[in-house]
């Protein structure tokens, strides 16, 4: 298990149609139907994830639930059972653990894998992410599919190109072609705003990207952004894997069957939100010091504000304070009806600041 | 009094420019930061009677203050606030002349060979700032009351959510002054003999923030006191004529002495400078919020840090400690204000348990900060 000499090798791993597929272990007859999990589709739900059965039929993570009800009315929705995805994640990771120790977790589903530490080449490479992919499958039945290049960007696109079961290898050098003709917004960090500037400037493919001139890029992409998506887009990326394994943040939000307006009617539900929040830093024993409450209007106009306190807690009744205050500014600042509310807490430490009691 | 302006009228007025940029430095710290509502990022100009007074408020603290100067004309107008005390800081030593132009809502500002004309804010939208009434303030001795606002101020809460826990409890008792903050985790405070005062019990929630900003204009000041006038919703404080307004804070304080447990299973006297240096030391490693660790044994403390990824830390000094050995985690800032808050060379640290408050005091009972431990993990 020598250090490879050279280029860092670096895997990215992405279960397939994750929270589908944990639904399918448990029923296995829904494998051969078109299945979502998400919200209510004869409200406001949105897919979380389809299975592929129903992707054959055009239904995507983040359409609303009634539009994959219109492309395909046989279809079977599950509603998210998040502890259990969260549980079945946990045996996931210990899985790759076993083959390479060294990961960083970027969510329940995916995540980078320091395959350098224990492959020397790429040919061996190939090999750990066929041992990854065993391992996974004997601890949980699930498949995924791995990525494996220099960068991080690079492993990132390349774990989604043959889903799922697939894996893919980028060799050193042939990073920028590979990319070449994906379309821009295939790029990690291209979100739809740099997305619509780029392409309003005729640049489709992340090869056109790459070859954008200083002055150019300058032109469509203000600031330090332009060039490092630029270098993305070449294959560049100087960002290592991140040990920090803990949790950044822990979030629950909900959307409204129909808009709210009635103040207490959202206050139950920040309360409710924070006493599911502060339940799961209870759980890993960490308390937070940033509380977010993330408001969305009718017109998808959203919102967050925020509040950082000068330690953690974890605390529900806390939390779900702040989280009503924070809404009340938003609403003092811009009032209406809302179709989301959510509660994120961030900046977690380990340990509690215990509070002064009477007595 | 503040005589209302009468329309029409042209503000003119000449002084020096250094005395000009030095007490608009002042009141420029009373600008509002939120630009919501406009007029209060504005600095309030006002000539009379061989006098320019500069006004600035956010609504919850205001700032007032004059400057000689001659008056060719009464007058008052608002200009942004942040430029006005930037332009006057640059502007080279000399006699400057601020012009009122209301036909064309500019101030002309002339100094040597430079020219500004700044857009102004309609001085009707600026609200009146209270005055300091003779009849019914009071005057106490300025270091002492600057002293106890230090000794307690860093306890206060800087979060809004509770805003009773933002201020500064001040209360004024027979001979004494006690003020008293907390922001939930711990709780400082501070009595001092006083002479003067109100000749009566009055107490007070103040804005933290509020008496901050007092002790930074009356540091330097000369007067040897400040006069206090507590009205219902406000509180004024008068030094060197600088006046601050601060809005009292509604609500109930915490009855904080409440929160002090009435006995300790164990003390230790702290050498306060090398204990802090301990601390100071070991903090480095207490990083994103990590605890530091405090383990008393027999003889001796050692105080420990880590943080994931970045290492750790622990210095052991020897102390007079003879109970069982306790380990008790404390944020490390808020372990480091409370022993910086003591001013004697011996600090005095009581505990009870790892999940119970510690006391820290000093060699007299005139001081206590009260600090909740971290739960350490595992």
């Amino acid at each position: 298990m020598s250090p490879a000499v050279g280029s860092p090798i670096i895997a990215h791993l992405d279960l397939d149609a994750f929270f589908a597929a944990v639904e399918e272990l448990e029923r296995p007859e829904l494998r051969t139907k078109p299945l979502v999990v998400g919200g209510d589709p004869h409200g406001r739900g949105v897919v979380a994830t389809a299975n592929y059965v129903a992707r054959r039929y055009g239904i995507h993570s983040a359409m609303s639930c009634a539009e994959a009800l219109r492309r395909c009315p046989e279809v079977v929705f599950v509603r998210p059972r998040h502890a259990e995805y969260s549980a079945v994640s946990r045996r996931v990771w210990d899985a790759v653990r076993e083959v390479v120790p060294t990961v960083e977790r970027t969510g329940l589903d995916e995540g980078y894998l320091d395959v350098g530490e224990v492959a020397r080449d790429l040919r061996e490479a190939r090999g750990i992410a066929g041992a990854v992919q065993a391992a996974v499958r004997g601890a949980t039945g699930l498949t995924c599919s791995l990525g494996v290049s220099t960068t991080k960007v690079v492993a990132k696109v390349a774990s989604d190109r043959r889903k799922p079961g697939g894996i893919v290898l980028v060799p050193p050098g042939r990073e920028a072609a590979f990319l070449a003709p994906f379309p821009v917004r295939t790029l990690p960090g291209v979100g739809p705003r740099a997305e619509e500037r780029l392409r309003a400037y005729g640049v489709t493919t992340i090869g056109e990207l790459a070859a954008l001139p200083d002055d150019r890029l300058a032109a469509i992409l203000t600031g330090s952004v332009g060039v490092l998506l630029r270098d993305r887009a070449r294959g560049i990326d100087a960002r290592r894997l991140e040990r920090v394994v803990a949790n950044v943040s822990v979030s629950q939000e909900e959307t409204f069957p129909r808009d709210v307006a009635d103040r207490v009617r959202l206050h139950d539900e920040l309360r409710r939100m924070a006493e599911r929040v502060s339940e799961r830093l209870r759980r890993a024993g960490e308390s937070a010091r940033t509380v977010t409450t993330k408001l969305r209007y009718p017109d998808f106009a959203t919102r967050s504000r925020s509040i950082t306190l000068p330690v953690g807690t974890d605390d529900a009744e806390a939390i779900g304070d702040l989280a009503c205050h924070l809404l009340d500014r938003a609403l003092t600042e811009r009032p209406g009806a809302l179709r989301l509310v959510g509660v994120t807490v961030s900046n977690l430490e380990s340990g509690v600041q215990l509070r002064l009691e009477s007595g | 009094m503040s005589t209302d302006t009468v329309a029409g009228a042209q503000m003119k007025v000449t002084c020096r420019s250094e005395e000009l940029a030095e007490r608009l430095a002042v009141a420029g710290r009373g600008v509002s930061t939120r630009t919501s509502v406009h007029v209060l990022t504005g600095i309030l100009l006002r000539a009379e009677s061989g006098s320019l007074t500069l006004a600035a408020t956010d609504m919850e603290l205001s700032l007032r203050l004059s400057l000689d100067a001659t008056v060719d004309g009464d007058g008052a107008t608002v200009v942004p606030g942040r430029l006005l005390v930037d332009i006057a800081r640059l502007l080279p030593p000399g006699e400057v002349t601020l012009e009122h132009r209301a036909e064309e809502g500019t101030l002309k500002l002339t100094c040597g060979p430079a020219s500004y004309a700044l857009n102004t804010f309609a001085v009707e939208d600026f609200p009146r700032l209270p005055e300091l009434e003779g009849d019914e303030s009071f005057s106490v001795e300025r270091p002492a009351f600057l002293d106890t606002v230090a000794k307690v101020s860093r306890s206060a809460s800087r979060d809004e959510s509770r805003p009773v826990l933002t201020g500064i409890l001040v209360r004024f008792e027979a001979g004494r002054l006690v003020m008293a903050a907390t922001d939930s985790y711990r709780l400082s405070v501070k009595e001092t003999e006083l002479e003067g005062g109100p000749g009566r019990e009055l107490e007070a929630i103040v804005p933290a923030r509020a008496l901050g900003e007092l002790s930074r204009v009356a540091q330097a000041a000369a007067s040897d006191t400040i006069e206090i006038g507590i009205r219902d919703n406000q509180v004024v404080f008068e030094v060197d004529g600088v006046v601050l307004t601060a809005r009292r804070i509604d609500g109930q304080f915490p009855n904080y002495k409440q929160l002090v447990p009435e006995a300790f299973e164990a003390e230790v006297e702290l050498p306060r400078d090398e204990f802090l240096d301990v601390v100071r030391r070991t903090a480095l490693m207490a990083q994103r919020k990590s605890p530091l660790r405090l383990r008393f044994e027999e003889g001796q403390v050692t105080v420990s840090a880590q943080t994931q990824d970045v290492g750790e830390a622990q210095e052991s000094l020897p102390v007079a400690y003879g109970g069982d050995t306790l380990e008790i985690g404390f944020n490390a800032d808020f372990l480091r204000d409370g022993l910086e808050s003591v001013s004697e060379d011996k600090a005095r640290l009581k505990l009870i348990s790892p999940l119970r408050p510690g006391l820290i005091q000093g060699e007299g009972d005139d001081f206590l900060y009260l600090i909740m431990p971290i739960r350490l993990a595992g």
